[in-house]
């Protein structure tokens, strides 16, 4: 495994695992979420820049383009779940399980 | 919500589970994917309600890091080999990786705790399309992958049928047990689908079929936990005598449509000499029948205490059955001697 790819990989399973294991507030999953996604954008471009394929080029703007209308999406959430619950606190969300 | 926000979300509902049918790329299956997710949040939070509210919120968080985990397989597949079609993936631990967060995304067994949470919040008609429609574009992404990683899907498949009728034993609310009853359903259909992906095929239309009118009842009489299905045999007595046959279609006896696909898998099973997985698979499937008995036992067989009044409220205000409920409700029953056409059309 290339040194590259390894570096991504960590970034990623770290991220992944930042929204398993600390979800106290939306925010912060939010955020490893992002990173989530900014690991699979470098992903994606260091992979069409090292083939060099014309085909795939496009292809890490188009998940950025997605991973934006996913954190808007994520925000948008954030402020319902504020303005119903009171809190943006993952723990409070128990209204569900009863 | 505004009809015409309304029908732009259904729009986009629909066009992306068709990307993700349409694709033989990993990217645009899950852009597929992901256009689905942002579609459906906006419709299950569209009652400012804070139930719905949260079941958006896990909806979400549980959706989007298992989209980005199937992008992180396809593009760890692509360095590897180079490749991005569906079909063609090559590398182990990218596929099961691939195929647990499917999985997840379905709510299938030992990642499926989200779906009754989430399904507890929505009002019936969303949930419908959660548990049918929603399910269709991860499980033909699993349907591209089969029949390289055997013990995963099996596994998989018989942990969701155990843990979908185990976990509806201890449910009051109709909602939850729809959710479980799903559960158990996508494990049959994980079961076969190694050994027989048109017998997967059938099960899925089959359990659309028959869950179609069992959450449209539910919907029009606004049963929301099963001390209310009483109510059932008041206001609409001709539906409170045709749910107890309805629901034990859902769970799979004899002489209704439900029987099909638990013969014909059983059957298939035997067939490649599985007798272990048969026997595990349909012990586990007399979980679920016990909490489908128990809600139409309680919807028509007994009779609530109420006075002479109450009992014939239909006599005042008739209630009219909606039209996609009388459709629906009669293949979902009737369909067993319709088997040698089915198969012929399927198999």
């Amino acid at each position: 495994m290339p040194s590259t790819q390894f570096v991504f990989f960590t970034m990623f399973f770290l991220s992944l695992g930042g929204i398993t294991f600390y979800r106290n507030h939306i925010l912060s999953v939010l955020l490893c979420l992002e990173g989530l996604m900014l690991s699979l954008f470098l992903l994606l471009a260091i992979w069409s820049l090292e083939t060099n394929t014309t085909l795939f080029m496009a292809t890490p703007m188009l998940l950025l383009a997605f991973s934006a209308c996913e954190a808007g999406l994520g925000l948008a959430l954030l402020i319902a779940t504020t303005r119903t619950h009171g809190a943006a606190n993952l723990n409070s969300l128990t209204t569900l399980r009863w | 919500m505004n009809p015409i926000t309304l029908s732009m979300f259904t729009t986009a509902l629909l066009s992306g589970t068709l990307i993700t049918l349409s694709s033989t790329n990993w990217l645009m299956a899950w852009m597929g994917l992901e256009i689905n997710t942002m579609a459906i949040i906006p419709i299950i939070a569209r009652k400012h309600h804070p139930r719905a509210t949260e079941a958006a919120t896990k909806y979400f968080l549980i959706q989007a890091p298992a989209a980005a985990t199937i992008l992180f397989c396809a593009i760890t597949n692509a360095w590897m080999t180079g490749q991005w079609e569906i079909n063609q993936m090559s590398t182990d631990l990218p596929i099961i990786l691939i195929l647990i967060s499917l999985a997840f995304k379905m709510g299938m067994a030992p990642v499926h705790s989200w779906l009754p949470d989430v399904l507890q919040g929505l009002d019936l008609m969303t949930g419908l399309v959660l548990s049918t429609w929603q399910k269709l574009a991860p499980f033909y992404l699993i349907l591209q992958l089969h029949s390289t990683h055997s013990l995963t899907l099996i596994l998989l498949g018989t942990m969701s049928i155990l843990v979908g009728g185990w976990g509806g034993l201890n449910q009051t609310q109709t909602r939850k047990i729809l959710a479980y009853s799903s559960i158990t359903h996508m494990g049959w259909m994980l079961v076969i689908l190694q050994f027989s992906p048109e017998l997967t095929l059938m099960t899925f239309t089959l359990y659309v079929t028959m869950t179609l009118p069992v959450f449209m009842i539910l919907h029009q009489n606004n049963t929301l936990s099963i001390n209310k299905l009483p109510i059932l045999a008041t206001h609409t007595p001709t539906i409170s005598a045709l749910i107890p046959l309805l629901l034990l279609s859902l769970g799979g006896l004899p002489p209704l449509t439900g029987f099909i696909p638990k013969w014909l898998i059983i059957q298939k099973m035997s067939h490649l000499g599985l007798f272990g997985l048969a026997t595990i698979t349909a012990l586990s499937g007399l979980f679920s029948l016990y909490f489908y008995l128990r809600l139409s036992y309680i919807s028509s067989i007994t009779m609530s205490p109420s006075s002479n009044l109450t009992t014939a409220t239909w006599r005042l205000t008739p209630n009219s059955i909606p039209l996609g409920l009388k459709t629906t409700i009669v293949p979902s029953m009737m369909l067993l001697p319709l088997t040698p056409m089915i198969n012929s059309l399927l198999l």
